[in-house]
């Protein structure tokens, strides 16, 4: 299943919807998208993991290795509507207390304007 | 005796078939057939000896008749021409024998062959008439005898030129033949050979009722004089000496019809031979055939030489398309192309240039030099036409070709180019202009795109070849990995452990191990690096090195993950991260410790309880927080066993597997299965684990690296 990957730019935040399932090949495109320069010019980035089924490790590493860069630029990162299957997964490597994930779309706007 | 001559050939035959049919039985092929050829020729030639010789004392006899009696008649005229017909006949076969032997395309070497053994006979022939005469002349007496003689003679050298003409001529006529023109010759040899039964009974064939038969023979004779394939495969020099050979044969027949005219109904003879419709006959097909070839080679001469460079061509572009089977290189392949474009173009001068690194070489060249090729680079550079398929057949009328003062007129670049990948550029200049019309360019290109075609081939082959290479490369990486993995855990009374470890690619990320630190204290590790195959399998090598070198120094789990994570962020890459799990076992305690790092929940049966279950502790991967602020991110657990508890270590790829459907397998499908089976053995639980996966994905559906431990803790004490 490929996947898709939208940005929504919505008062001073970019809202990201994955679609799909983030395995190795679509990770790349993902690196990508948090890769561009332009990103760093919004203050706040909430992902919609609604319709992703599935990340492998390579997709969790390009979050990863994204966090510290987010972190030192002030830049929130907040996932919402996560599967549990998905969750799970963040779970388990311990990136619940590492990463910001909640249940929707307006706790997460509420978080990032905090 | 001649009679009994004649009825000993179909005797021959008989036998020949019969050792035909010994040779295959007795399988000595070889010998019989060839014994039977040599003895039937010796037979022949016998024969046509002594019949030529009977007929010569016939004549001598019936002439001296004519000079005491002067009656012009001959004796026994019936026994005269069956010894004529037994005569022709066995020279004819004779000559069929021989030249059946002949074989191969070598033209020029049957003409010779014709020439030298059968035409030099009407030259003899002319010596021995012209030698009587001045004998006649200088002893100013008539000697019917001599002259009965030297026609006799003449006869004889007539018919074996005949008939070495005639077959030799057959070879060339059947030169890549079919059926029907088979057929065709082989209706024209019975037909002749009916010929031989006027004579027998003496027929005069310039009878009417003669007449049209013999019309209708001529006409089929020359239909057959229009198959001169053979000729047009003669190169320009073999065609003009073939003329003259063609001529020398010509001039054969003329002398002899001449003769044989000039002595036509003779006074002074007893004998006729033109009365001989056979040998009318084979004149007419033996001076036609050579006419008609004599003539198609005169008119083809200015033509073959294009046939001659088409034949070239076609030879040269084989040697190209074959240069891949005899295993030549590319430098050869470019030296054929080069050689090859230059005869086909008749090309004056020429250089190609070879693409090595973006750099144009020029490797090859011919009638040009190394400033001319930079001055014409540079100026097709200023136009920016270099390296492109470029044809310029008027160079004069380009002002800067015409500043360069070139000796040529026209040029023709051509690229050897595959689809992303130019290899060279051939360059061709002529002298004069117009000097690559179409057809020439056409064939330049089929060159080109055939070395292109070579070049990609030659290419794909040692790419394959680099490929093995990579795959032994890669099987050898695999036999080191599984050898990073120990396959024997220590065996003691007080516990069993059973592992199971299967790779998706040829290397894998997942590992386990042990290290036993005390007597009653073991260390168990099992991870997962992020990613598969090459650069994971690295990883996993290290965090075994890591796993070795730390637990020397007995230290906690939380301690070595903590020690762990800050070396492993040092050499990770930023994507990378790998989950782990460490337990110390101590059954003098009857307990264990362990952290976990991000890997996968810990699966537990507690017999006492009697409860399967997942340990629910918190523990970051490693190399993911790169500082000293991960300490923050590990727990660590300590957890007294009782006998008969099973715990479960597996990673992601257990519990991620998936079915067809995309369903994953999960943690509590696998709960159940220990549900089911904890009672078993260590290795029977492992086994019911594994086929209850195997079962649930179907064969052939490994995407993760799998790895799965059972330990179990066994009731009895070791002994000490």
């Amino acid at each position: 299943m490929p996947m898709k990957i939208t940005n929504e730019i919505k008062d001073n935040t970019i809202i990201m919807t994955l679609d799909g399932e983030l395995d190795a090949s679509s990770s790349v495109m993902l690196d990508e998208e948090l890769s561009d320069p332009e990103i760093m010019e919004y203050s706040k980035i909430l992902v919609d993991c609604k319709n992703l089924h599935y990340i492998s490790s390579a997709g969790l590493g390009v979050f990863i290795s994204h966090l510290q860069r987010f972190e030192d630029a002030q830049i929130k990162l907040i996932f919402y509507n996560m599967q549990d299957k998905v969750r799970n997964v963040f779970e388990i490597l311990g990136l619940d207390l590492l990463m910001t994930i909640v249940s929707d779309y307006e706790e997460a706007r509420s978080i990032a304007n905090e | 005796m001649a009679k009994e001559r004649k009825f000993s050939l179909p005797f021959i035959d008989i036998t020949s078939t019969k050792n035909k049919i010994l040779s295959q039985e007795n399988k000595t092929a070889d010998s019989s057939p060839m014994l039977y050829k040599t003895n039937a020729r010796s037979l022949l030639v016998t024969t046509a000896v002594v019949s030529w010789a009977l007929l010569l004392a016939n004549v001598l006899f019936s002439a001296h008749r004519l000079r005491e009696q002067g009656v012009a008649q001959l004796s026994l005229p019936f026994l005269n021409n069956l010894l004529i017909v037994v005569f022709l006949v066995s020279v004819f076969l004779f000559q069929r024998l021989s030249t059946e032997s002949l074989k191969g395309v070598d033209f020029i070497g049957y003409l010779w062959n014709l020439f030298s053994k059968a035409a030099v006979a009407a030259y003899v022939s002319v010596a021995l008439f012209l030698g009587y005469k001045v004998m006649t002349n200088y002893a100013d007496t008539e000697s019917p005898l001599l002259l009965h003689l030297v026609y006799q003679i003449n006869f004889g050298l007539l018919v074996v030129f005949l008939a070495k003409a005639f077959y030799i001529w057959r070879q060339l006529l059947l030169y890549h033949k079919n059926k029907f023109l088979q057929i065709a010759w082989d209706w024209f040899e019975l037909l002749l050979g009916a010929m031989l039964l006027l004579t027998i009974f003496n027929f005069d064939y310039n009878s009417y009722i003669f007449m049209p038969l013999l019309a209708l023979i001529g006409f089929y004779i020359l239909f057959l004089c229009t198959n001169l394939k053979w000729v047009a495969y003669l190169t320009f020099s073999n065609k003009s000496r073939s003329l003259v050979l063609l001529g020398a044969i010509l001039l054969s027949c003329y002398i002899f019809v001449r003769f044989f005219r000039g002595l036509k109904d003779s006074p002074n003879l007893v004998i006729d031979y033109t009365d001989v419709s056979f040998l009318l006959l084979a004149m007419m097909f033996v001076g036609s055939y050579t006419l008609a070839a004599f003539l198609v080679s005169l008119f083809s001469l200015p033509t073959s030489s294009v046939f001659e460079q088409k034949s070239e061509d076609l030879l040269n572009f084989q040697r190209l398309s074959q240069s891949i089977q005899q295993g030549q290189s590319e430098a050869q392949v470019y030296d054929m192309l080069f050689e090859s474009t230059i005869k086909a173009s008749d090309a004056s001068a020429s250089w190609f240039e070879l693409i090595r690194n973006g750099e144009p070489q020029v490797t090859h060249l011919l009638n040009i030099n190394i400033d001319q090729i930079k001055r014409i680079r540079h100026l097709l550079l200023a136009y920016n036409i270099h390296n492109i398929d470029y044809i310029n057949n008027n160079l004069n009328r380009n002002p800067g070709f015409r500043d360069l003062m070139l000796p040529w007129k026209s040029l023709i670049i051509l690229p050897i180019k595959s689809k992303n990948y130019l290899s060279g550029v051939l360059y061709l200049l002529k002298d004069i202009e117009q000097g690559f019309d179409r057809e020439t360019v056409n064939v330049l290109r089929t060159f080109t795109s055939q070395t292109i075609l070579t070049i990609e081939n030659l290419r794909l082959i040692s790419e394959s070849l680099q490929n093995e290479r990579y795959k032994e490369e890669l099987k050898i990486a695999t036999q080191v990995q599984d050898s990073l993995i120990p396959k024997k855990f220590p065996v003691d009374s007080w516990f069993e452990i059973s592992t199971h470890a299967l790779a998706a690619k040829e290397v894998g990320g997942d590992f386990y191990d042990f290290l036993q630190l005390s007597e009653s204290r073991i260390a168990i590790i099992i991870g997962d690096v992020s990613g598969k195959g090459i650069s994971a399998a690295f990883h996993m090598a290290q965090m075994k090195g890591i796993f070795h070198g730390l637990m020397q120094q007995d230290m906690p789990p939380s301690e070595f993950m903590k020690q762990a994570n800050s070396a492993l962020s040092r050499c990770l890459e930023k994507t990378s991260f790998i989950t782990s799990a460490l337990y110390i076992i101590d059954y003098s305690m009857k307990g264990f410790m362990f952290a976990r790092a991000g890997h996968c929940h810990t699966l537990y049966y507690n017999a006492m309880m009697d409860d399967v279950f997942y340990f629910q502790t918190d523990g970051l991967g490693l190399g993911i927080i790169r500082d000293k602020s991960y300490a923050n991110h590990i727990r660590e657990m300590y957890y007294d066993y009782n006998p008969s508890d099973v715990m479960v270590i597996y990673t992601d790829g257990i519990v991620e597997a998936r079915n067809e459907a995309n369903d994953e397998y999960g943690e509590d499908r696998l709960k159940y299965m220990l549900q089911q089976t904890y009672h078993l053995e260590a290795e029977d639980i492992k086994y019911a684990i594994i086929n209850d996966l195997e079962n649930f994905t179907g064969p052939d559906n490994l995407y993760d690296d799998q790895t799965l431990l059972v330990i179990k803790f066994k009731p009895v004490e070791p002994n000490k």
